[in-house]
C-alpha cells in the first residue's frame, strides 16, 4: 500500500533537501492565518489541508490572490463551507496559507518507480498542455551534474531558457533541483513518485520555486 | 569466463540431431552450413534410417557416437525431445562430454501450452542436471566466422571466399526471423558482411542476453555489438551490463515495441516483460547504447562502427557532386541537432576553388561544396583530399552520381589510394555511389578494400549521427573518471 505525503509534508521533505519551495503555514484558526499571512506578506494563498480532499480546486477549497487580512478571514470561512459541503465527514488538518510566488516560466519535475528500472526522473515544460506537447525527457537515477544538463539541453523549453524571448532563465537552479531530487530519491527508497509541478523559473541569478509538490511512498505498515 | 559457453563458440566436435537428407529441410541446411564454412573438426548427424548425408557417416543416436561431442544441435520435432534427453542422460553418465546445446526447434514454452511447456522442462531438467547450457529453443542457430562454426539453417548465398573472414560486427537477436534477415541483407552487400560472432536466443531459457554480452565485452575480435531485442524480464539489470560494455565498444540496439500495441505483440511472440519503451530509450540515451529505428539504419550504423575511427567532433562537411543529392543531404544532417556544417579555412576554399570546374560552388553554404557533374576522376578525389586535411571537419559524406562519362571503377580505384594506401585517414568518410546496379561493381571495389559504402545520403547521416553522439559518449564518461 502506499499513500500521499498531505503538501506540508511534502514541502517540507522538499524544503529538507534545499529544494525551493514556496513558503507555506499550516492554520488552525482564523487569527492563526491572519498572522502567517502578515508574516508572509500579501498577497498569499488558501487551501484546505486534508487528505481526504485532493481536487482541492474542483472542491472550491483554493484561492489565489488573497490581498488583505478581510480577504483572508472571508476565505478562510468559505474554504471551511465548501469543504463540508464537498465532503461532510472530512477529516480537516487546517488551512495552508501559503506565499503567493511571482509567476516564471513553467516547468515540471518529477520522479516515479518504474517496475523494471527502479526510480526515474522526469524533466519537463510545465503548463496546461504539459499532455499535448509532451516536452519531456526522462532518465534513470542517480544522475549527476552532466547528466542534468543534457537532460536540459534535451527539451524544446531549453531553447527559452536560453533567452529566446529575451529572457535568459536560471538554468542552474533547474539543474540544482534535479541533483537534489535525484540525492532525496536515493537516500529514500520508500518515495514511489514525486511530482513538482509548477517549478517557476526565474530570470537568471533568481533562482526557481516549487509552487505545487505531490509525494507518494510506501506505507510502513 | 564461462567454460561451457567457450564450447558455443569453438567446441570440439558437434553433433546434429534431426539431420537431414532433404536438401529442402533445416537439418540439411546444418550440416551443409557446418561443412561450407570449413568448420575443422568433427560433425555427426544423428538420423536413424540414412546412412550418409552430404558425405559424413549418420549415427542412430547421440550415446553412438564415439568421438567427444561438446555441441549438440537439436532440429527435431519438439514431441521427439523425450526420448533425446533420455539417449543424452545415457551418452553423459558415460562420457560427460557435452557442454551446449543450441536448440532451433520451436514449439516449446513459447506457445505457452501446457506441452510446449512440458517438453522445455524436459530439455532443461536434463541440461541442468549436467550443467549443458542452453541456446534458444526456437532460433536460428549460431555462427562463429572465426573457428567456422555455424549452426544455422538459413541460406544467405554467402560466398564461399567471404566464409570465414574476420569481421569486427557481433550480432545477437531475440528473434529468427530478423536474425536470418541479418545475415541474408549482410551476406548482400556490395562486400558481404562476414559476422565475427552470432547468435540467435530465441526463447532464451537458459543463455540470454547478459550470457552473451558478457562474453561479446571480452572476446576481443567483436569490435561493435548489435541487437535486436524485444524485451527482457530484468531491465535494470540488462541496462547496467550494456551500460558496463558501452565504455569498453558501442553497442547497437533495433528495439521493438515502441508503441503500446508493439509492446503486447512483443510481450507474447518471446513471452518477455517488454518493459516501458520511453525508460529503455531514456535509458540507452544515459549510457551511450545507440538505439535505431529502422533494418536499414541498424546495418548502416553497425557497419560504420566496424569499419571507420571514431570522429573527433560534430562537424559533417559535404562534399557532392550532384546539387539535388548535396541539398537532400543537408536537409538530412540539419534534421539532426547533434551535427553541424563546419566552416572551413580560407586556405582550404582557395585550394578547392584553384581545381575544381569553374560552375563548382565551395563553401555556399559553408561546410558544403558542390563539384558539379563535370568534375573528372581527378577532381573527385582531390577535393575530397583537401577537405580531408582541414581541421575543421571531422567527418566527410561524398556523394557522387556517376554519369555515363565519369568511369566509376577508375573512381573507386582512386578513392582506394587516398583513404587506405596513402597516410592514414583518421577520419570517417561516408561514401554513397548513386546508385543501383549501375554503380554496384565501383562499391563493390571500395567496400572489398575496408570502405564501405552507403544506399543514400540520408543512411550515412543518420550512421554518422551515431558514431559521433557515440564518441561524445565516450568523451563525457572519460570526463567524468
Amino acid at each position: 500500500m502506499s499513500r500521499y505525503l498531505n503538501e506540508l509534508d511534502a514541502n517540507r521533505l522538499l524544503s529538507g533537501y534545499g529544494i525551493p519551495m514556496a513558503k507555506s503555514f499550516l492554520c488552525r484558526d482564523e487569527e492563526d492565518a491572519a498572522k502567517s499571512a502578515s508574516e508572509l506578506g500579501y498577497p498569499v494563498v488558501m487551501k484546505i489541508l486534508s487528505s481526504e480532499i485532493l481536487h482541492k480546486t474542483d472542491a472550491g477549497c483554493v484561492f489565489i490572490g488573497v490581498k488583505n487580512e478581510k480577504e483572508l478571514r472571508d476565505a478562510y470561512k468559505r474554504i471551511l463551507e465548501n469543504a463540508r459541503a464537498y465532503k461532510a465527514d472530512a477529516v480537516i488538518d487546517g488551512i495552508l496559507v501559503q506565499e503567493m510566488a511571482e509567476k516564471g516560466l513553467e516547468m515540471i519535475i518529477g520522479m516515479k518507480l518504474d517496475p523494471q528500472f527502479g526510480p526515474v526522473i522526469m524533466a519537463g515544460s510545465g503548463g496546461i498542455y504539459v499532455e499535448v506537447y509532451k516536452d519531456i525527457t526522462l532518465r534513470l537515477l542517480p544522475i549527476d551534474r552532466l547528466e542534468a544538463v543534457k537532460m536540459l539541453k534535451e527539451i524544446k523549453i531549453h531553447k527559452i531558457i536560453s533567452g529566446l524571448r529575451g529572457i535568459v532563465y536560471d538554468d542552474e537552479a533547474i539543474i540544482d533541483v534535479l541533483l537534489k531530487v535525484s540525492k532525496l530519491v536515493m537516500e529514500n527508497p520508500d518515495i514511489e513518485e514525486i511530482d513538482i509541478n509548477p517549478l517557476f523559473v526565474y530570470e537568471k541569478g533568481r533562482g526557481a520555486k516549487g509552487v505545487d509538490a505531490l509525494i507518494k511512498k510506501k506505507d510502513e505498515k | 569466463m564461462d567454460n561451457n559457453l567457450r564450447a558455443l563458440f569453438n567446441p570440439e566436435n558437434i553433433a546434429v540431431v534431426g539431420a537431414s537428407s532433404n536438401p529442402s529441410k533445416a537439418g540439411f541446411t546444418i550440416l551443409n552450413n557446418l561443412l561450407s564454412i570449413g568448420y575443422p573438426k568433427k560433425v555427426f548427424p544423428i538420423n536413424i534410417t540414412e546412412e550418409k548425408i552430404l558425405g559424413l557417416t549418420c549415427y542412430e543416436k547421440l550415446s553412438e557416437v564415439e568421438d567427444k561431442v561438446e555441441l549438440v544441435v537439436l532440429i527435431t520435432p519438439s514431441e521427439m525431445i523425450y526420448g533425446i534427453m533420455e539417449d543424452l542422460d545415457k551418452r553423459m553418465a558415460e562420457k560427460n562430454d557435452v557442454k551446449v546445446i543450441v536448440c532451433a526447434a520451436a514449439n516449446y514454452g513459447e506457445t505457452k501450452t501446457e506441452e510446449g511447456i512440458r517438453r522445455q522442462n524436459c530439455l532443461m531438467d536434463t541440461a541442468k542436471k549436467y550443467g549443458i547450457r542452453v541456446v534458444g529453443p526456437n532460433c536460428i542457430g549460431v555462427i562463429d566466422n572465426i573457428n567456422r562454426v555455424d549452426t544455422t539453417f538459413v541460406e544467405t548465398l554467402l560466398p564461399k571466399e567471404t566464409r570465414g573472414k574476420r569481421g569486427g560486427i557481433s550480432f545477437i537477436s531475440q528473434s529468427g526471423s530478423i536474425a536470418a534477415s541479418i545475415l541474408m541483407t549482410g551476406a548482400s552487400q556490395p562486400a558481404p558482411i562476414s559476422m565475427n560472432k552470432f547468435i540467435s536466443i530465441g526463447n532464451m531459457v537458459d543463455v540470454d542476453f547478459i550470457d552473451l554480452l558478457e562474453y561479446l565485452e571480452e572476446d576481443e575480435d567483436t569490435k561493435v555489438i548489435g541487437m535486436y531485442m524485444e524485451g527482457y524480464s530484468d531491465g535494470k539489470k540488462l541496462i547496467n551490463t550494456m551500460a558496463r560494455i558501452s565504455k569498453k565498444k558501442p553497442i547497437v540496439v533495433l528495439k521493438v515495441g515502441r508503441s503500446d500495441v508493439g509492446a503486447k505483440a512483443a510481450n507474447s511472440h518471446t513471452g518477455s516483460l517488454a518493459g516501458s519503451d520511453a525508460v529503455y530509450s531514456a535509458a540507452f540515451k544515459q549510457y551511450g547504447i545507440i538505439r535505431t529505428y529502422s533494418f536499414e539504419e541498424l546495418i548502416d550504423t553497425l557497419q560504420a562502427f566496424d569499419a571507420f575511427p571514431l570522429p573527433e567532433d560534430n562537424n559533417v562537411f559535404i562534399l557532392s557532386q550532384a546539387g539535388g543529392f548535396g541539398i537532400y543531404c543537408t536537409d538530412a544532417l540539419l534534421d539532426e541537432e547533434v551535427l553541424n556544417m563546419p566552416v572551413v579555412e580560407e586556405e582550404t576554399k582557395a585550394e578547392l576553388r584553384s581545381i575544381l570546374p569553374d560552375m563548382a560552388s565551395v563553401c555556399i553554404p559553408e561546410g558544403y561544396a558542390d563539384i558539379t557533374a563535370s568534375a573528372n576522376v581527378r577532381q573527385h578525389v582531390e577535393s575530397l583530399r583537401i577537405v580531408l586535411k582541414d581541421k575543421n571537419v571531422g567527418s566527410v559524406i561524398f556523394i557522387t552520381v556517376i554519369p555515363s562519362f565519369l568511369p566509376s571503377k577508375e573512381l573507386a580505384a582512386e578513392l582506394v589510394k587516398l583513404l587506405k594506401e596513402g597516410e592514414k585517414v583518421s577520419k570517417p568518410v561516408l561514401i554513397c555511389i548513386m546508385s543501383g546496379n549501375y554503380v554496384r561493381e565501383s562499391r563493390v571495389i571500395l567496400e572489398k578494400n575496408g570502405i564501405r559504402t552507403f544506399d543514400t545520403p540520408s543512411n550515412a547521416v543518420k550512421a554518422v549521427r551515431h558514431m559521433v553522439e557515440y564518441a561524445s559518449f565516450l568523451k563525457d564518461a572519460e570526463g567524468r573518471k
